[in-house]
Formats: structure tokens, sequence, C-alpha cells
């Protein structure tokens, strides 16, 4: 792999809006019943402190898909955790990375949330496949807009 | 500035330019580029020109900017198109076309 292509996936930004207060998108990125809606099924487990576990479980409890930590909590505006893929053993293997929750409220009933996945430098496949965060956001602003969520991917 | 809030036409209107479509598969290759950076990928555009066409790319939540340090950089926001795609393609794709497709194949198989 080149410097080029390493660069081009060390820091990726997600940006989109929704058809909700700031605090509707905290509450719902925060609450496992609705998160479970936009992320695959997931069961996540979290107290939202900083330096506190932010657990997630396939849906049906069976296998691990996240075991990570708390690093910045400022309801309702940001948050920051770490990542680590450890659905997959490959994935699993790389160097932990970053994801960064920013919600800001905008005019017309309307809130911004940007996602920012960095510190993927030295890992590369991870970096390739969390492009996923398009579909993941995508089914939540569906989620939080009509209830529904997106038919899966897979 | 005002800040787009979900407008598809300001999307639409920033794809329909080639070179703002050339901008945007630089940051595909490499993404997070200062303008300095983005001026040497496009050297057949003047620093105006391409300041120009990130700003309407910017305004339309294709390109976001993140300021670290010093420098700002700027990153392929894939978001909005993907809300098009699942608004004017998803919805489609499995009625008309896939007839169109069946259509097609029906037409162009040999005989």
């Amino acid at each position: 792999m080149t410097i080029a292509s390493q660069a081009a996936t060390a820091t990726q930004v997600y940006q989109l809006y929704i058809r909700a207060s700031q605090q509707e998108v905290w509450d719902a990125i925060t609450n496992p019943a609705i998160v479970a809606k936009f992320f695959h099924g997931a069961q996540v487990e979290s107290t939202y402190e900083v330096g506190s576990k932010l657990r997630s479980l396939s849906p049906d409890g069976s296998d691990t898909w996240g075991d990570n930590t708390i690093l910045e909590c400022d309801p309702p505006r940001r948050m920051v955790h770490t990542w680590r893929s450890l659905y997959d053993p490959v994935l699993a293997a790389e160097p932990e990375s970053r994801v960064t929750w920013e919600i800001e409220a905008q005019p017309g009933g309307f809130a911004k949330l940007t996602l920012v996945h960095d510190r993927l430098d030295a890992s590369p496949k991870t970096a390739a496949s969390v492009q996923g965060w398009s579909y993941i956001l995508s089914n939540l602003k569906t989620v939080m807009e009509t209830g529904e969520a997106l038919p899966p991917i897979m | 500035m005002v800040m787009p809030v979900d407008d598809e036409d300001l999307v639409f209107k920033a794809l329909a330019d080639s070179t703002r479509r050339l901008l945007l598969d630089r940051l595909f290759e490499r993404d997070g580029l200062s303008l300095i950076e983005l001026e040497a990928e496009v050297p057949q555009l003047t620093r105006f020109g391409v300041m120009k066409h990130l700003r309407v790319l910017e305004e339309a939540g294709l390109v976001v900017t993140r300021k670290q340090g010093r420098h700002k950089h700027h990153y392929l926001n894939s978001m909005p198109i993907r809300v098009i795609y699942e608004r004017w393609i998803d919805k489609y794709r499995d009625r008309r076309a896939a007839a169109l497709l069946e259509l097609r194949d029906q037409l162009e198989s040999p005989r």
C-alpha cells in the first residue's frame, strides 16, 4: 500500500442532516433500542460515562462485535469512543481507531450529525470496511424521520 | 453562511459540472487534502476556480472541511449521494429497473 492511499483512508468524515432536534439525535444514538434499529440489530450496552465500556453484541448475543471505551461524552453534543471491529478476526487484529459523533442544532427543526472515523492510518482493512457508516447513518436518518429501518443490505 | 438542509437541488447542481466531479474524484482517491494540495491536483484551474467550485461542493454537503492545527482539510462526504441513492434509485430499482433489465436481456438474447 502506498503512502498516498494510506492517507486517503486515515480519516473518514460522514455528515448528514436529520429532521429532529439535537437532543433527539443524541437520545437515538445512546438508546440501545434505537441503536439496534439502525446498527444491524446490535445489542449495545454502556453507561456513556468517560472511561466506561461501550459493548456491542450480535442480535442473538452470541458474538461480541465491539468492546470499546468512551473517551469523551458531552451530551447532547459530542461523544468520542475507540473502535475495533471484533466481528471479523482480520479487522480485529488491526490497531484501535477512533469514532467521534458531533451533533449540532440547526434552524428549521434539523440537527446536523457529523461522524469522524480517524486514526485509521495503520488499519487499512478496517478503513475500507467502515465505509459502511454511510449505510448505518442513512438508516439512522430513516429510522428517526419515518420510524422504519431500511431493508437489510445483506 | 447559509447551511444547506436536505436540499437535493444543491447536490444535483453541484454534481452537474465536470470540474466539480473531478475534484470529488481526487478526494475519493486522496481524502483530506488541503486547498494547496487540491490546486496541485487540478493544475488546469486557478486558485480562485478551485475555491469557487469547493464552495459549491461544500454548500451541497459533498465536501466537509475540518481544521487540524493550522491546516484546513477537505473531505469527501458521501452522505448526500447516499440519501439521493435511497430516495431515487433504491426506490425504483426493484420494480422498473428490474423489468427493464429483463426486457433488455430478452431482446438481446439470441433466438
